[in-house]
């Protein structure tokens, strides 16, 4: 009983004090720490893969006149880091910001706004301008540029695949003649 | 050994053409199709004569599929390794099944609940109150039925009262709760107590139901739902996941990579090597004796900041997707790794040796909250709580996943059944877990950490099981259309033990309660899901009132009995 009591005591002296200062000295997060998750809205293209995988589903997409809006609500955010694991253009980096209590809830709301792209065929916004200059770029590489840009870039998928189905038909009807 | 063909052959046997059909899944899953009206025979022979333990029971209602609802009686054969389900299929016009519970005690909160959420009515249940719907919630509409949308919200019923039970002639009612003390969690236990010994107890839980399950079933793909898994409990969030992931992976027979096993045993037995620091700290606390708690508490920080430098955070690790795991434990950090657990193991040590002797403690937990072996085994309690009354059974030797068939593991047993040996079981674990942890850095291979996963075809069933810090956890899932389960079912560890605490209390004093309540490491989140009651233990039962008064009586005089 005594022995216990006593070692009990060294061992409690020996430990000392354990509790670190925080926060009147600041505490740095290990490397790979998910923090808030920063959006670079230069990068940004409005894909919108983010917000599909979002657990919370707190990323959104949603159109406004001319302009498609990514909606990023922090208040619900779990720093899983899905978002920065599938985003194609790299726009999305967890940071080491875990300090971000704050009394006003617009301090935790961000949003990228995109212009629209139109079809030139039906004129109906379907993607982001970025969006369908990236996919330009990768589909036609250099081409992508000047005059030299196929007609077809600036349509909609619903025209390309009208397009694409009348082209096909007039195949047939070749090889009927 | 017993072989599933063997055991399909006797059931087969025992049950005739009553018995329908039955199918293999996975590695070690039987799935035998029985009527409903010879349920009760078969499950008698299967917990009686065959020993093997109620898991849960699952409800589906599988009306848009079948055209029934659906229960499985999820047993498991601890020394076979195989986990049987028992369906019947239940007539939605008629929906009442005999229940399984005077035979099978820990079948208690399992059927209670299939009738809360799917409708589906236990006849002849000794103690048929609500369970996990909350007070208020309307008669007559269960949220779990295909029909019910996931986001509707009925008008509560005005003037609803807990269905408590009436505290026995006599005696005092002496309430712990609505919010338990020293755990900062709901729920409530209404002690009926005589002077100062606990004759009987009742409990109502659920105040925090969620209702996760039907948001898997309805709104979140395959690859959200392990967050919202891990979400079911702030402790073992790792466990929840994994376990969902592990589910998945058997219904679609996917094979995730070598590395990823690895990863998620050291993961988990991580998981355990905090979990129970902290329990050891909290149940220190609750006796009033704070050196323990803040000793073991300081010495399991660094195990906080190591889960945070290997996965981004000190808990919710956020690591787990179907088919593998996302961050890989760098080679660099390894040094760190075997550095914190060998600092752990020392300090640890010290701690041990400082208080396994000491005698405040040992009079405060020995011959406290028993739970006898044959009540343990009735009841059906997993985990330490288990192999602390004399039932050896561990998920991780049991039903091997991760990368434990590769590990040497020894697993301690004690049999004494007081919180004194549940402590016991917790302390040699804590070193055991260290181990593990040594032998799989050693083992790691190299790899890939993510399996490629394609569609997953809608109709298929998987059942995993994981030795939780706190007991075996178990997760059910039915593959679904859409990408995403069409029936999620969790069955945290928690819940059985918690269905064991009325015995544990039963003659034991009121100071004695939070410890022997705590003494279960009660993860009260983790029941939550679900629905839960309470019942009179077969212990207290066999004495009226008269002999229990003799009884106190004569203890209070006569000192030691």
């Amino acid at each position: 009983m005594f022995s216990s009591k006593l070692k009990e005591a060294l061992l409690c002296l020996r430990a000392g004090r354990v509790t670190l200062p925080y926060p009147f000295v600041p505490q740095a997060p290990p490397e790979g720490f998910r923090g808030k998750p920063e959006i670079d809205g230069e990068l940004c293209v409005g894909c919108g893969t983010c917000a599909m995988v979002c657990p919370p589903r707190l990323i959104t997409l949603a159109d406004e006149g001319e302009y498609r809006v990514l909606t990023v609500d922090y208040t619900r955010c779990t720093y899983c880091a899905r978002c920065e694991e599938v985003c194609p253009e790299g726009a999305i980096k967890m940071s080491n910001n875990f300090e971000t209590a704050t009394n006003q809830k617009d301090d935790l709301l961000l949003q990228v706004k995109m212009k629209l792209a139109r079809c030139s065929r039906c004129n109906r916004p379907f993607a982001t301008q970025r969006l369908v200059k990236k996919m330009a770029q990768k589909t036609i590489g250099d081409q992508g540029s000047g005059d030299t840009v196929p007609a077809w870039v600036s349509w909609c998928p619903d025209c390309r695949q009208k397009y694409e189905a009348r082209i096909l038909g007039r195949l047939g009807d070749v090889e009927d003649d | 050994m017993l072989t599933r063909e063997e055991l399909a052959q006797k059931l087969k046997e025992y049950g005739q053409d009553q018995v329908k059909n039955w199918v293999l899944r996975g590695s070690n899953q039987l799935q035998v199709n029985v009527d409903a009206n010879v349920l009760p025979r078969i499950v008698g022979y299967v917990f009686n004569d065959l020993k093997a333990r109620l898991i849960t029971t699952v409800g589906t209602d599988r009306t848009p599929d079948t055209g029934w609802y659906e229960i499985s009686y999820i047993f498991s054969f601890d020394w076979d390794n195989i986990i049987l389900s028992i369906t019947v299929e239940i007539d939605p016009e008629h929906p009442v099944v005999e229940s399984v519970t005077p035979i099978i005690a820990g079948a208690n909160w399992a059927e209670r609940e299939v009738r809360d959420l799917i409708g589906v009515e236990p006849r002849n249940h000794p103690d048929p109150r609500r369970l996990v719907l909350a007070d208020d919630w309307p008669e007559g509409l269960y949220p779990l039925r295909k029909d019910f949308p996931h986001n509707f919200k009925p008008e509560p019923v005005p003037g609803a009262e807990p269905p408590v039970r009436k505290a026995p002639e006599n005696t005092t009612v002496v309430t712990v709760g609505p919010f338990f003390p020293t755990l900062e969690e709901p729920a409530c236990y209404r002690l009926f107590v005589e002077g100062e010994r606990i004759i009987d107890s009742d409990y109502r839980g659920f105040y925090s139901h969620r209702g996760i399950e039907k948001l898997a079933d309805t709104v979140l793909d395959y690859n959200q739902v392990p967050f919202l898994a891990e979400r079911i409990c702030g402790i073992c969030g790792f466990v929840h996941s994994c376990c969902y992931c592990q589910a998945v992976e058997a219904a679609a027979e996917i094979v995730i990579p070598d590395r990823a096993r690895y990863i998620r045993t050291v993961m988990l037995e991580l998981e355990r090597i905090h979990s129970h620091l902290l329990w050891l700290g909290l149940a220190g606390h609750i006796i009033g004796f704070d050196t323990v708690l803040m000793q073991s508490w300081r010495i399991r920080e660094p195990v906080m900041w190591l889960a945070e430098a290997i996965t981004g955070n000190r808990k919710t690790y956020g690591m787990n997707l179907v088919g593998g795991v996302r961050r890989d434990i760098s080679p660099e950090l390894y040094p760190k790794i075997l550095e914190t657990i060998a600092g752990i193991e020392s300090q640890l040590r010290e701690v041990v040796d400082a208080i396994i002797d000491d005698t405040t403690l040992i009079m405060r937990l020995k011959d406290v909250g028993c739970l006898p072996l044959e009540d343990a085994r009735s009841i059906c309690v997993v985990g330490p709580t288990a192999r602390a009354s004399g039932v050896e059974i561990d998920s991780r030797i049991d039903h091997p996943y991760a990368a434990y068939p590769d590990l040497a593991l020894t697993v301690p047993v004690f049999s004494a059944g007081d919180v004194w040996a549940r402590t016991l079981v917790r302390l040699h674990e804590l070193f055991e877990s260290i181990g593990l942890i040594r032998q799989a850095l050693e083992k790691m291979p190299e790899g890939s950490i993510m399996a490629e996963v394609g569609e997953i075809e809608p109709g298929r069933e998987g059942i995993s099981v994981i030795e939780a810090p706190r007991g075996e956890c178990c997760h059910y899932v039915i593959t679904g259309p859409g990408n995403r389960p069409y029936r999620w079912r969790v069955r945290a560890s928690t819940y059985p033990q918690l269905q064991a605490v009325p015995t544990m209390l039963a003659n034991n004093t009121v100071a004695d309660a939070p410890i022997i309540i705590a003494s279960i490491d009660p993860c009260f989140s983790c029941t939550e899901r679900m629905e839960t009651v309470d019942v009179r233990t077969r212990k207290v039962r066999v004495y009226n009132r008269n002999e229990v008064v003799e009884k106190s009586r004569r203890e209070y005089r006569g000192g030691e009995n």
